[in-house]
């Protein structure tokens, strides 16, 4: 078993001097700042030698007072072993550059384009450095930055003015206006790149060949997300992809907000998954104060969180089977009927049905009520009973079979090396659960399967999606029968400020790996946090999934993601 | 029977000038029944689809059973208003409902609606009673794929002329295994008329022949564009496909005619395949002359019923698979029916 100070010391005899700073903070996770210039080798030293198959993601920071900016990789592995390894890279605030990773990584393409889009740090190298979420007016103003004022101006007392088209539509713009531009008086030049619909219809090479829209605004999407496909007839030849629609920024919004008001926040990221939101940033916020968690509170945030996941994937799965077998499709609301039940069990505790901001530094808001352990024994046998009817139901449907086998098929090296997240990577026959990989709260002392697919398709996908929920039910019974009396909360009373430092933390959200990487400077508010949301990995795996497909294919495939536009966007 | 025998009386006597009365009057009566009869079976697509689904369904909009709702929604659909896509083809786009509904008529026409039981005679509901009127009405359904067309096509949008393609691929693959399903019924009951393939049904040919009866079924569905055949609808792919850019009256038209077909296809499936009115007589005075017709319409319902419960349980197929299935299989299994209804029927001729 590989741990963090064998990495660290692999890296410094394989490259004398690259690294420049080190903290082992745990034998999972190694916090290294490495040489801009060895990035690169570094990153396939660990990948082909110490097997960090995982390229997870990446966070911009800007240290304003050090006058530096500063981009964390986040590397792990697939199961090989369970480091962690967090690898800064400085660049100097003036002209930001990195070397990029893009070409090393697949899935390292959109990350690095929110970094350049949100910080404006050029990444030297990457193949195509255009904007992803935000708005091509913003572009140009790194709203991430520390010293961003806002949008129009706001310190300068600066306003949006309102312009009528000449269609006669109002809009609504930050100077320049048409008459400034007109004028002369242009403000600050903004990067030359192509847009996006110029991007996809330069794909176009026949008459034959057309784009259509699915998204933002169709039946198919789970929320706002603009999925285009390039199609012959009724076959697929290329999907495009935009985010941004419901970007909220919320990573930015939690820098102006106290440490407890972010919690709310993370509800809102994805409110169908909103308990693993909450504990992936309490967590992180607990590690760096370093508190620990009482044992009773630690049984109830694992009950909620396995109760969240049964409905989120209930409602996923619902989701999917409206998009194969339309509206009229009876099993699906049984699913929705059945997620009630599990609701009512959340409200009972929580008294919230989606966004609960349950969850709190060291414990939880309050206890559970008295007969909860009844409810659930009532309720968690009838839902067993269904789930298990469902997978019968869907092995024994020849035209389910018919649509859904062999269709999307993600190979498990294929599934690892897009990074695709959760029960789709679990599907293509990867173990990879953060429950295992990086067990929290009581997790290490219950019993539980990964669930696996064989062949990584749809139908594969959602029977897993299914099996797990009866893995969930397994635990939520083991807490209820062990879970001890005893506080809620920490004795002590949680500081308004916390100390700085910084903590990368991880869930096993209902949609995969989700990782919060928050940073103190010792203030009453984060200095960053950065998400790493599942739903964000899984959707940038879709388009090379459509190649070749039928248009009734793509809408399965992406159903059968499970989507969550809202946390891919945050 | 007094009445009877002179009004077959003047029949014989002025048959061009009585097929005119019957006409007129068969025309108002049938677009009363047809119209009528589809907003029933939308109200209990509804009511029964929600059924299946463990919820309610309509339940404000008069009493209980929301009877009222069809009312309400068809005002709405009239008062709405009415949108023509700038880049539309206009001519065609306004005239494919129309043409929609001309279909439906023309089916309607020919197909007997039930019989009344008078004097120990069933006298047949029909306005057209023609030779040919189950060949007639085979080919007067398929006229719907032209008004699919004609919608898709003239919407200029890219999901409507998908779905245009969709629903003629599919109606092309189907109309063929479905006519000759039909010319089975025909070969076995030695004619062509439905009034007299009904009466030929001493044994149900749904089970003198299961086999063109499973593949009539199946492309009846097909037809009528229903899951797990509504490809060219798909309204989580294509967003309604062909009726993508309809409003208003014109797509309460549109939609209309689904349920009007669904309505007619249910009867044709009844008269070919289940007996039609056949039954027992009830021995109660009045009801025994309309007793034909309660026998057709519970027929009716049940298939309908079955309808919506294929709808409630199934997944829609993919186009291709769709095809597939037309041409390998159901067409090659047709022509074998064929071949049975042939030598069983000349067996029992």
């Amino acid at each position: 078993m590989t741990n963090a100070s064998e990495v660290l010391s692999s890296i410094q005899s394989a490259f004398p001097g690259a690294v420049l700073d080190s903290r082992v903070e745990s034998d999972r996770r190694l916090w290294a700042t490495i040489d801009s210039k060895k990035i690169l080798d570094v990153c396939k030293h660990l990948t082909n030698k110490l097997n960090f198959d995982h390229y997870s993601g990446s966070a911009g920071v800007d240290w304003i007072a050090r006058n530096e900016m500063e981009v964390v990789e986040i590397m792990a592995s697939h199961g090989a072993h369970k480091v962690v390894a967090m690898l800064k890279v400085k660049t100097p605030r003036e002209n930001p550059s990195v070397k990029s990773l893009a070409n090393l990584y697949w899935n390292a393409n959109w990350y690095e384009r929110e970094i350049w889009e949100m910080f404006g740090i050029n990444f030297e190298g990457h193949p195509g450095l255009y904007p992803l979420l935000l708005s091509d007016q913003l572009i140009g103003s790194w709203p991430w930055r520390k010293d961003f004022k806002g949008y129009p101006d706001l310190t300068t007392g600066e306003r949006a003015v309102a312009i009528t088209t000449p269609e006669g539509y109002t809009e609504y713009r930050f100077p320049p206006t048409p008459a400034e531009v007109e004028a002369g008086a242009v403000v600050a030049e903004r990067p030359k790149y192509p847009t996006f619909r110029e991007r996809e219809e330069r794909e176009i090479k026949s008459d034959s060949e057309m784009i259509m829209h699915l998204g933002p605004q169709h039946a198919m999407v789970p929320g706002p997300f603009l999925l285009d496909v390039l199609v012959e007839g009724e076959r697929v030849k290329k999907g495009f992809l935009d985010v941004g629609y419901i970007h909220k920024g919320i990573e930015k919004i939690m820098e102006n907000r106290t440490w407890l008001q972010g919690i709310v926040y993370t509800d809102r990221m994805c409110y169908v998954a909103s308990l693993s939101n909450n504990e992936c940033y309490c967590g992180a916020v607990e590690k760096i104060l370093g508190l620990e968690v009482p044992e009773r509170a630690q049984y109830i945030r694992v009950i909620l969180e396995e109760l969240s996941r049964i409905q989120s994937h209930l409602i996923g799965t619902g989701e999917f089977l409206t998009l194969v077998a339309g509206v009229g499709y009876a099993p699906w609301q049984y699913m929705i009927i059945d997620r009630e039940r599990i609701i009512s069990l959340i409200e009972s505790v929580t008294g919230a049905r989606l966004t609960h901001t349950f969850v709190r530094f060291g414990g939880v808001r309050n206890d559970l009520p008295d007969d909860f352990a009844e409810k659930c024994k009532s309720t968690l046998p009838y839902i067993k009973s269904r789930i298990n009817e469902f997978i019968e139901l869907f092995a024994q449907d020849a035209i389910y079979q018919k649509r859904m086998e062999n269709v999307g098929v993600l190979s498990a090296e294929d599934a690892k090396r897009v990074g695709i997240a959760g029960p789709a990577l679990r599907a293509s026959g990867v173990a990879y659960d953060m429950r295992v990989e990086d067990p929290i709260l009581v997790y290490p002392d219950l019993d539980f399967k990964v669930i696996v697919g064989t062949k990584g398709d749809c139908a594969d996908r959602v029977d897993c999606r299914l099996r797990e929920i009866l893995e969930s039910i397994y635990i939520i019974e083991q807490c209820l029968d062990r879970i001890p009396a005893g506080p809620i909360k920490p004795e002590a009373k949680i500081p308004k400020k916390v100390p700085a430092g910084e903590a990368y933390y991880r869930v096993e959200d209902p949609r995969g790996e989700m990782g919060m990487y928050v940073i103190s400077d010792g203030g009453d508010k984060p200095y960053r946090v950065k998400v790493r949301g599942p739903f964000y990995a899984t959707l940038q795996t879709l388009p090379p999934l459509l190649e070749g497909v039928y248009i009734a294919d793509v809408v399965a495939i992406a159903g059968s993601m499970d989507g969550c536009p809202s946390e891919a966007d945050r | 029977m007094d009445i009877i025998d002179s009004i077959s009386q003047f029949a014989t006597q002025e048959p061009a000038l009585f097929a005119l009365i019957i006409g007129i009057i068969g025309a108002a009566v049938i677009s009363g029944v047809v119209n009528v009869g589809a907003m029933l079976v939308i109200w209990g697509e509804r009511k029964v689809l929600s059924d299946f689904c463990n919820r309610f369904g309509p339940n404000r909009v008069g009493g209980r059973w929301g009877i009222l709702q069809l009312g309400a929604d068809a005002i709405k659909l009239f008062t709405k208003e009415d949108i023509i896509p700038g880049d539309a083809d206009k001519g065609v786009y306004v005239w494919a409902p129309i043409v929609a509904s001309m279909a439906t008529m023309l089916v309607a026409a020919a197909i007997p609606f039930g019989a009344l039981h008078i004097g120990g005679k069933d006298y047949p509901l029909v306005v057209a009673n023609m030779d040919i009127s189950a060949f007639y009405v085979e080919a007067a359904l398929s006229l719907m794929a032209i008004a699919v067309f004609m919608a898709g096509y003239s919407s200029n949008n890219k999901y409507s002329i998908l779905g245009a393609f969709r629903g003629i691929a599919r109606m092309i693959a189907y109309e063929v295994p479905m006519g000759v399903c039909v010319i089975a019924v025909a070969v076995m009951a030695h004619s062509l008329n439905l009034v007299e393939i009904v009466q030929s049904q001493t044994l149900w040919y749904a089970f003198a022949q299961p086999l063109g009866f499973v593949i009539f079924v199946i492309a009846l569905i097909t037809d009528l564009g229903r899951i797990p055949f509504d490809q060219s609808e798909a309204e989580e792919e294509i967003i309604s496909g062909y009726n993508t850019e309809y409003s208003g009256i014109r797509w309460g038209l549109l939609y209309f005619q689904e349920y009007n077909n669904a309505l007619l296809g249910s009867i044709l499936l009844s008269l070919l395949f289940l007996g039609g009115w056949q039954g027992p007589i009830i021995p109660i005075p009045i009801l025994d002359i309309i007793s034909p017709l309660i026998w057709l319409f519970m027929k009716v319902v049940i298939v309908l019923w079955c309808l919506i419960w294929v709808r409630a349980s199934l997944f829609r197929l993919r186009i291709d698979q769709v095809t597939d299935l037309g041409w390998k299989w159901m067409l090659p299994l047709s022509l074998l029916n064929l071949g049975w209804a042939a030598v069983v029927g000349s067996y029992f001729a």
